[in-house]
C-alpha cells in the first residue's frame, strides 16, 4: 500500500517507516506537522495514512483536526490516528462524518506488529478500528439495564465489535468457532434491539451509537 | 464540622428592612459620636499644640490620640454594620519593653494610624451631619406625609393660608391639600431606603478608608503571603510525589527492560525459543511502562484539558472513574483561565480518586457552576465519610493547591458519610 506517515518525533517516524517498508508497504511521504500532512494527503491520495495527534504548529490535537480537514475534501480517505492518549471525545470527532475507513489507536499498539498491520489494512479497506481503551471507557460508563442482560461472553464480543473486529477476528481472539461468534452477535443485536448490518463500519457505528446512549 | 481553609470574608447580605434599621441607627446616633469626636479631638489638638512649648503638650496630644483611637473603634463597629463586612482594626504600634517613660508616652504619636484616626474624627462631622439630616428629613417627611390624612384636622387652616397645593395650582380644597401631602409622603417613603443607604454609605466608605485602609492592605499582604506559601508547598509536594512515582514506576521498568533485552541477546545464539519468550516479556514491560507514564503525565497536566477545555476533560475523567459519576456542568461557565481550569480539574480528579480508594461509594456527583466571580466545584459521594484535609491525606495537597489559586476548599465528611468536597475558585 502507499502510505503517508505524519509524526513530529523523528525517532518514531523513522521507526514506523522502517516497520512499514519491511512489511511491503511504500511510504510515499513522511511529514512532521498538521498543514504539511493535509497538503501531502490531498496531493498524493495515499491508500492509507498514519497521523499522530499532537503535532506542530499548535502542539495540541493538530493531527486530529488535520485528519478531519483531509476527509472533508477527500471523503472516506483512510486515516489511522495514533496517539499517546486516547479519549472518547476525540474518537467522536473522527467518527462524526460516518464515512468509515478510520482508525484511532494508542501508539503502543504498534508493538504488536501483526495486529497493527492488520488494523492498518482494515482501515484502508474502509473499516473502523477503535482502541480497546476507548471502547472500555464507553462500556464502563453505561452501566445500563440492557447491557446487564448480556452474558459476560456477549459483552466481550460487544467490546471487540466496537473495536472494529470482524467475526473471524473475534473468533480467533476468543478461541471459539466463527459460528459461535455469529450466534453471540445475533443475540447481542436482538437483546439491544440494534439493526443488523453486514457492512463492517456501519456495524461499529451502530454499536458505538448504542454505547454512547 | 466542615474544615475550611479560608481567606477573607464574603459580605453579609441583610434583609432590606434590617439594613434600613442599621443604616438609620448609624445615621441618627452616629451624629452623637461624630460631634463627640470632633469636639474632643479639636480641643485636644489645640490644647496639645498650644502646650507643645512645655513637655506637657506631647502628653496631651498622645492622650488625644488614644481618645481618637477609642472613638475610631466605636465607629468601626458602625461601619461594619452599614457596609456588611467588618472594618478591620489595624495593629497599632506598641511601646517597646526597653522604652523609657517619655518614649512610651509618645508611642501613639509615632503611629501613622493615630494621625489617620484624628483626621477621620475631624472630617467625619460634615458627612455625619449630612447623613443625620437625610435620615431625619426622609423619615419625618415620609411618615408625616403618608399619615397626613389622620392629623390634618388638628392643624389650623385660616383662609389666607397658602399651602403647596395652592402653589401647584391644585385648588384650595381639603382634599387637594391631603392628597398633595399623601403623594409627597409616598415619594419620601419609596425613596427612603435609598436616600438613607446612600448617605450612610458615603459616610462609612470615607471613614473606612481612613480607619481600616492600612489594616486592609496589611490583611491582603498577609493573604497573598499565605497564598504564595501554599503555592510553594503545593509545588514541592507535587514534585516530590512525581519524583517518587517516576522512580518507583517507569524507571524500574526501564531497568528491567534493559536487563531482559540483554538476556535475550545472550539467548539468541544458545536458545532462540527462550529468547522469544524473553522478548515477549520485554514487550509487556514496555506496554506497562507506557501506561504508567501516561498516568503520570495526566497527573501533571492532562492533555485533553489543554486541547478541549474543562468540560471535555471532566467528561473523560468521569468516563474513566470506576465509581459511576453524575456530571453536571453549568452552561454559563464561559472561558476560564488555564490556572482555574487546571485547579478545578485536579479538585475533581483528587476527589474522585479519594472516593474510589477510600469511600466504598456506589455513586458520586460532580457539579461545576459559576457565580459572581467564583467558580464552584462540588464533588459528593454516598460513601462512608471520614475524609480529612489533615496532613498525609491526599486532600491536604489539594487544599494547598486550591489556596494557591486564591480559593477555598471545604471538606464535609462525617463518619458514616456522605462526603462533600467543595472548592471555590476566584475567576475574572
Amino acid at each position: 500500500m502507499r502510505v503517508i506517515v505524519a509524526d513530529d518525533a523523528v525517532l518514531l517516524r523513522e521507526g514506523l517507516i522502517r516497520l512499514l517498508s519491511e512489511n511491503g508497504h511504500e511510504v510515499v511521504a513522511a511529514v512532521g506537522d498538521g498543514p504539511s500532512f493535509v497538503s501531502a494527503c490531498l496531493a498524493l491520495t495515499p491508500d492509507v495514512s498514519i497521523v499522530d495527534v499532537r503535532m506542530p504548529p499548535s502542539h495540541t490535537d493538530e493531527g486530529l483536526r488535520a485528519a478531519v480537514t483531509v476527509r472533508q475534501s477527500l471523503r472516506g480517505s483512510p486515516i489511522l490516528v495514533l496517539s499517546q492518549y486516547v479519549e472518547v471525545s476525540y474518537a467522536d470527532d473522527l467518527l462524526a462524518d460516518r464515512a468509515g475507513a478510520i482508525g484511532y489507536l494508542l501508539k503502543d499498539r504498534v508493538a504488536e506488529v501483526a495486529d497493527f498491520l492488520d488494523a492498518l489494512t482494515r482501515v484502508a479497506a474502509g473499516g473502523t478500528v477503535l482502541d480497546p481503551e476507548v471502547v472500555g471507557q464507553l462500556v464502563v460508563r453505561r452501566g445500563r439495564a440492557p447491557l446487564d442482560s448480556l452474558t459476560p461472553r456477549e459483552r466481550e464480543v460487544l467490546s471487540l465489535m466496537a473495536e472494529g473486529k470482524s467475526n473471524t477476528a473475534i473468533a480467533r481472539q476468543l478461541v471459539v468457532t466463527d459460528g459461535a461468534v455469529e450466534k453471540h452477535v445475533k443475540n447481542i443485536f436482538t437483546k439491544l434491539d440494534l439493526p443488523p448490518d453486514e457492512e463492517q463500519h456501519r456495524r461499529v457505528l451502530a454499536v458505538l451509537t448504542y454505547l454512547r446512549g | 464540622m466542615p474544615q475550611t481553609s479560608s481567606l477573607g470574608h464574603a459580605p453579609v447580605k441583610r434583609g432590606f428592612i434590617r439594613q434600613l434599621g442599621v443604616d438609620t441607627v448609624y445615621s441618627i446616633f452616629g451624629l452623637v459620636l461624630a460631634v463627640m469626636s470632633f469636639t474632643l479631638i479639636i480641643t485636644g489638638l489645640a490644647l496639645g499644640i498650644g502646650l507643645l512649648i512645655t513637655v506637657i503638650g506631647f502628653a496631651v496630644l498622645a492622650l488625644t490620640m488614644l481618645i481618637a483611637r477609642g472613638l475610631a473603634d466605636m465607629h468601626r463597629i458602625g461601619i461594619g454594620g452599614v457596609l456588611g463586612r467588618p472594618s478591620p482594626r489595624p495593629a497599632y504600634r506598641k511601646s517597646q519593653p526597653g522604652d523609657g517613660w517619655f518614649r512610651k508616652t509618645l508611642s501613639p504619636l509615632r503611629d501613622p494610624q493615630s494621625w489617620l484616626d484624628v483626621l477621620a474624627g475631624i472630617i467625619d462631622l460634615p458627612f455625619a451631619i449630612f447623613a443625620f439630616v437625610v435620615a431625619v428629613v426622609w423619615w419625618a417627611a415620609g411618615l408625616g406625609g403618608i399619615t397626613y390624612g389622620l392629623w390634618d384636622w388638628s392643624l389650623p387652616h385660616p383662609p389666607d393660608n397658602k399651602n403647596l397645593n395652592d402653589f401647584l395650582g391644585l385648588g384650595h380644597s381639603a382634599a387637594a391639600r391631603i392628597w398633595t401631602n399623601e403623594v409627597i409622603g409616598v415619594i419620601f417613603v419609596l425613596t427612603l431606603p435609598f436616600a438613607i443607604r446612600g448617605a450612610a454609605m458615603l459616610r462609612a466608605i470615607i471613614a473606612r478608608a481612613l480607619l481600616s485602609g492600612i489594616a486592609e492592605m496589611r490583611h491582603q499582604i498577609v493573604g497573598l503571603q499565605e497564598q504564595n506559601k501554599a503555592a510553594a508547598s503545593a509545588e514541592v509536594t507535587a514534585l516530590r510525589r512525581l519524583e517518587r512515582d517516576i522512580h518507583d514506576g517507569p524507571q524500574q521498568r526501564l531497568v528491567r527492560l534493559a536487563m531482559d533485552l540483554g538476556r535475550a541477546k545472550q539467548q539468541l545464539d544458545s536458545d532462540p525459543v527462550a529468547a522469544r519468550a524473553t522478548i515477549e516479556e520485554a514487550l509487556g514491560q514496555t506496554r506497562e511502562t507506557l501506561d504508567e507514564l501516561r498516568a503520570l503525565s495526566r497527573g501533571i497536566a492532562p492533555p485533553i484539558l489543554a486541547d478541549r477545555g474543562l468540560e471535555s476533560a471532566l467528561d473523560a475523567l468521569a468516563g474513566r472513574n470506576p465509581v459511576p459519576v453524575d456530571l453536571a456542568i453549568a452552561p454559563n461557565l464561559g472561558k476560564l483561565t488555564a490556572s482555574v481550569e487546571t485547579t478545578a480539574y485536579f479538585v475533581v480528579a483528587e476527589a474522585l480518586t479519594n472516593t474510589a480508594k477510600h469511600s466504598a461509594a456506589q455513586a458520586c456527583t460532580v457539579t461545576v457552576a459559576r457565580n459572581a466571580g467564583l467558580v464552584g466545584v462540588v464533588v459528593t459521594d454516598d460513601g462512608q465519610g471520614g475524609a480529612h484535609v489533615a496532613k498525609g491525606h491526599g486532600l491536604a495537597g489539594l487544599a494547598d493547591r486550591v489556596r494557591a489559586a486564591g480559593g477555598t476548599l471545604t471538606v464535609t465528611s462525617p463518619i458514616g458519610g456522605p462526603t462533600e468536597i467543595c472548592a471555590e475558585l476566584p475567576c475574572e
